[in-house]
């Protein structure tokens, strides 16, 4: 019972930190709210609470979602519902802290949270009683706004709303109770039979169901067992894993616990790439502070268990996402995968029977644990249970991260919480699954996202990736881009990946450069097939997909390129000259002004003309032009 | 032991054999490249791919790493196992377009260098590592690995420097199907040039590729060139010979 306790003890802690006697200001400070200027607006309000004597709390908080916003600061004054600034400058810092210290919320306002949600306790608590003044009042709850309304956060549960740097922040939202209760007489096979029953399948990309993998690492022979949290995220345009590192790394850990307990392994590894060093110094931090409440170590928690973690730095491969490369890397050697059979499961880290899962799935298990399997199991699709953590990027008016169940579909995500694409134009293919994935079209746009339809539609899920792409994205030079990548990324160990990849891409160069042949589309269908097959691992087994996906869908693209050596989107520069359509012109100058080589001339109010000598097609007067008079 | 079907062909054979090993003592001829019978399995050129039926599902493995389970049953030679091979073939032959080792390959099983695609015409090497793997684990010398990734892959000594633990001992070169690795014989009373080196006096041993010179030692009785002299030190330092062992040659030892 004396295990209980503690945690107790520390849940009280929490609770007094989520929610204080006095006034507290939280700022989001993942990667994305530093990158948009969180750090200035830190400073700000610690300096100005200084000199101001403002008696605040200044405290961090991980990534909300809305990447679009940031940076976000909220405002917690007892009494009161917990409001969100959006686009905080330092003079818009200065005014809401003054603005909080009199009592009377300064302007600015995005939305406001009524509710503190504890989703593995199943109870919320309300942060103000009685009526709000209308200026509040009318303000949009963010259940209500539609960037929120569709979404279900799991595995995103703490993100936004505690300190990541805080254990018993973590405790206080019923973190470390689920593993705790286990420790007290759970039986390890009841936990890998309850991930069975969840249906959970691994969030890292090829959706293997996470209970058969934990069952195969328990039956496996040999006491010395591991685990491994895979945090090497590498697509581009993909930051779900990052976001859950730096807004929640508890989650993490206490998910390893659980898996460590389940399976009999007494060592974890996360791996996470060395380019997340912010993801690094808050899961030290949250590492140190387990272990110094006997959450790992010797004789967890007074028990009979033991179980610790390390932390292993990628050194900047793509590749050594892969599991049995990753494998490779930790044990010093190169990153270079090898074949599987044998599965890590039986024979992984040092030989021995290793678990890999990845962040994403890690961070679901201690819900699942706590809420039972039943819970988990009716959420999402008949073969995908649950939910899943998108980073929705590109051509859509909310970039963010967002979480939503399994079987919603890609309109939903696109235009319900995504807002659509900006400026209007028209939703051309959305990229699923990163550069392993693909493009999947706008008439498919009815498509609810789990794991096999994706895949029955030529895509992936992949990790999480989603870029939205609009009509002005040429799908050959968007293959061409990930094949680039692919090729940079490839090992090198096997010839189709190796050597098939860069054969794959230079037809691209030739295509959108224009110097395609006729038959180059069938060539390169045939090179993908086979390449996806013949290849040793998921990096070449995938790597194909994006150019597979852009021919199934827009073959005729391939087609303008090669035959009328034309770019439709009006993309590949050596297909194109920039001109303007004078009905459409009126005049405005906004391209005069954006061309860099002086090569837009016209008076104003007049069609304007482009001297094709001094153009360098860099595009610019075509990004700019508010009536599509720029044509190609 | 564990039983198997490959080609329709029941076969028992000890726990832990690669297919390919299986399939060779049925007498089935499956096409191989970076594999050699005294190196470590490697899988990395895909031409002895072969489909592997497992719970149902058919798919694509190479047979020099796959190891025989209980029930497995192998196609080595369908449609689609031929389809990879050819396709493995076409692209090496854009690698190396004249390395003989490859055109034969590809004479044998009709494949002709794809005129579409673009060729590499200034390197034999296939990034097979059998070199490497030689080196590591036959020599024990490990003076060469690779370096960089993908497509800028090279076979090196360290920081492509002229290398400090080669022996000169040969076996990189006699162990390279496609002629990549180059090696120079100095004869008595020539000189050549170590690539970015200095000159060298024969009798001796350059490994161009690893940008390494060294003396031919001369048996003390007859005067015939025995090796490298750096490789008999090697040697007589790792099997524990007498230290004039490697004074005299062979045949003069008899």
């Amino acid at each position: 019972m004396n295990r209980l306790n503690n945690l107790e003890k520390l849940r009280e802690e929490g609770m007094q930190s989520l929610f204080p006697a006095k006034t507290k200001i939280l700022v989001g400070m993942a990667t994305c709210g530093q990158a948009a200027g969180a750090n200035e607006v830190w400073q700000v309000l610690q300096r100005e609470a200084a000199r101001k004597k403002i008696d605040v709390l200044v405290t961090k908080t991980g990534c909300i979602g809305m990447c679009q916003h940031e940076p976000l600061v909220d405002v917690i004054k007892p009494g009161y519902p917990r409001i969100t600034y959006d686009r905080v400058t330092a003079e818009k810092a200065a005014q809401l802290l003054g603005g909080a210290a009199a009592g009377k919320f300064s302007k600015g306002m995005m939305a406001r949270i009524d509710h503190e949600e504890f989703l593995l306790d199943d109870t919320s608590r309300r942060y103000h009683a009685g009526k709000l003044p209308a200026y509040l009042s009318s303000l949009s709850t963010y259940k209500r706004l539609p960037f929120y309304r569709k979404q279900q956060r799991i595995a995103l549960r703490n993100c936004g709303y505690i300190d990541p740097e805080n254990i018993a922040e973590y405790v206080a939202k019923g973190g470390y109770f689920s593993f705790a209760r286990l420790l007290q007489g759970g039986a390890p096979e009841k936990v890998v039979s309850l991930v069975k029953k969840s249906r959970l399948r691994g969030r890292g990309g090829a959706g293997f169901p996470t209970g058969i993998k934990w069952e195969a690492c328990r039956s496996a022979a040999g006491e010395e067992k591991y685990l491994i949290c895979n945090a090497d995220e590498g697509d581009p345009g993909a930051y779900m894993d990052r976001s859950i590192l730096e807004g929640d790394p508890h989650s993490i850990i206490e998910g390893m616990l659980i898996g460590g307990f389940a399976v009999g392994a007494r060592k974890g590894y996360i791996y996470v790439r060395a380019e997340y060093p912010l993801a690094i110094e808050r899961l030290e931090r949250a590492l140190a502070q387990a272990r110094e409440q006997g959450l790992l170590g010797d004789a967890v928690l007074a028990s009979q268990f033991d179980f610790d973690i390390e932390i292993n730095r990628g050194a900047g491969a793509f590749v050594c996402g892969e599991e049995t490369a990753l494998i490779q890397s930790i044990q010093g050697n190169w990153g270079e995968p090898k074949p599987r059979p044998p599965f890590p499961a039986l024979s992984g880290l040092w030989g021995k029977p290793t678990v890999i899962n990845n962040v994403e799935t890690w961070a679901n298990v201690p819900a699942i644990v706590a809420k039972g399997a039943k819970w988990f199991a009716g959420i999402g699709t008949d073969k995908s249970k649950g939910t899943k953590v998108f980073s929705l990027v590109g051509k859509v008016n909310n970039i963010g991260l967002v979480e939503v169940p399994m079987g919603i579909t890609l309109k939903e995500i696109i235009y319900d919480i995504g807002g659509g694409v900006p400026k209007g134009r028209r939703f051309k293919a959305v990229q699923t699954g990163g550069p392993s994935g693909g493009c999947i079209p706008g008439e498919l746009i009815d498509l609810p996202v789990d794991f096999d339809r994706l895949q029955k539609a030529g895509s992936i899920m992949g990790s999480g990736g989603m870029i939205v792409m609009d009509d002005r994205t040429c799908m050959v030079d968007v293959a061409k881009y990930f094949l680039s990548f692919l090729e940079d990324e490839s090992c090198g160990k096997c010839v189709p990946c190796r050597v098939g990849i860069r054969r794959m891409r230079e037809l691209l160069d030739d295509i959108t450069a224009g110097r395609g042949r006729p038959g180059d589309a069938d060539y390169l269908q045939h090179m993908a097939e086979v390449i996806k097959d013949g290849s040793l691992c998921g990096l070449g087994k995938t790597a194909p997909n994006p150019v597979l996906a852009t021919l199934r869908y827009f073959r005729d693209e391939y087609e303008a390129h090669i035959r009328e050596k034309r770019c439709p989107a009006g993309v590949c520069k050596s297909l194109i000259t920039y001109a303007i359509d004078a009905e459409r012109c009126t005049g405005c100058g906004a391209c005069l002004r954006a061309c860099p080589e002086g090569a837009v001339s016209g008076s104003k109010k007049k069609p304007h003309r482009i001297h094709i000598e001094k153009c360098i097609k860099c595009g610019a007067c075509f990004e700019v032009c508010a009536f599509d008079a720029i044509v190609t | 032991m564990v039983k198997l079907t490959i080609d329709d062909q029941e076969i028992r054979v000890a726990e832990g054999t690669t297919v390919l090993t299986a399939a060779e003592r049925l007498g089935i001829r499956i096409p191989t490249l970076c594999h050699h019978e005294s190196l470590m399995p490697y899988g990395g050129c895909r031409l002895c791919v072969v489909e592997v039926l497992r719970n149902g599902r058919a798919e694509i493995a190479a047979s020099c790493t796959y190891p025989v389970e209980e029930g497995l049953t192998i196609a080595t030679n369908t449609g689609r196992v031929q389809k990879v091979r050819r396709l493995v073939l076409e692209l090496l032959l854009s690698e190396a377009p004249d390395a003989q080792g490859i055109r034969d390959l590809a004479g044998e099983m009709g494949v002709t260098s794809p005129e579409r695609l673009k060729k590499r015409e200034d390197d034999l090497c296939i990034l097979c590592g059998r070199c490497i793997r030689a080196c590591r684990e036959v020599v024990g010398a490990n003076a060469i690995d690779y370096a960089q990734r993908g497509y800028q892959r090279t076979v090196a000594a360290p920081f492509y420097k002229s290398s400090a633990d080669c022996i000169a001992c040969g076996t990189c070169y006699a162990i390279c199907p496609t002629g990549a690795v180059g090696m120079q014989e100095v004869e008595e009373g020539e000189t050549a040039r170590i690539p970015q080196g200095k000159e060298v006096e024969g009798p001796a041993r350059i490994m161009v590729n690893w940008k390494v010179g060294l003396p031919m030692k001369r048996c003390k009785q007859c005067g015939d060139v025995i090796a490298p002299d750096f490789q008999l030190a090697y040697l007589q330092k790792k099997v524990g010979l007498a230290g004039d062992h490697f004074d005299t040659c062979p045949r003069c030892r008899e």
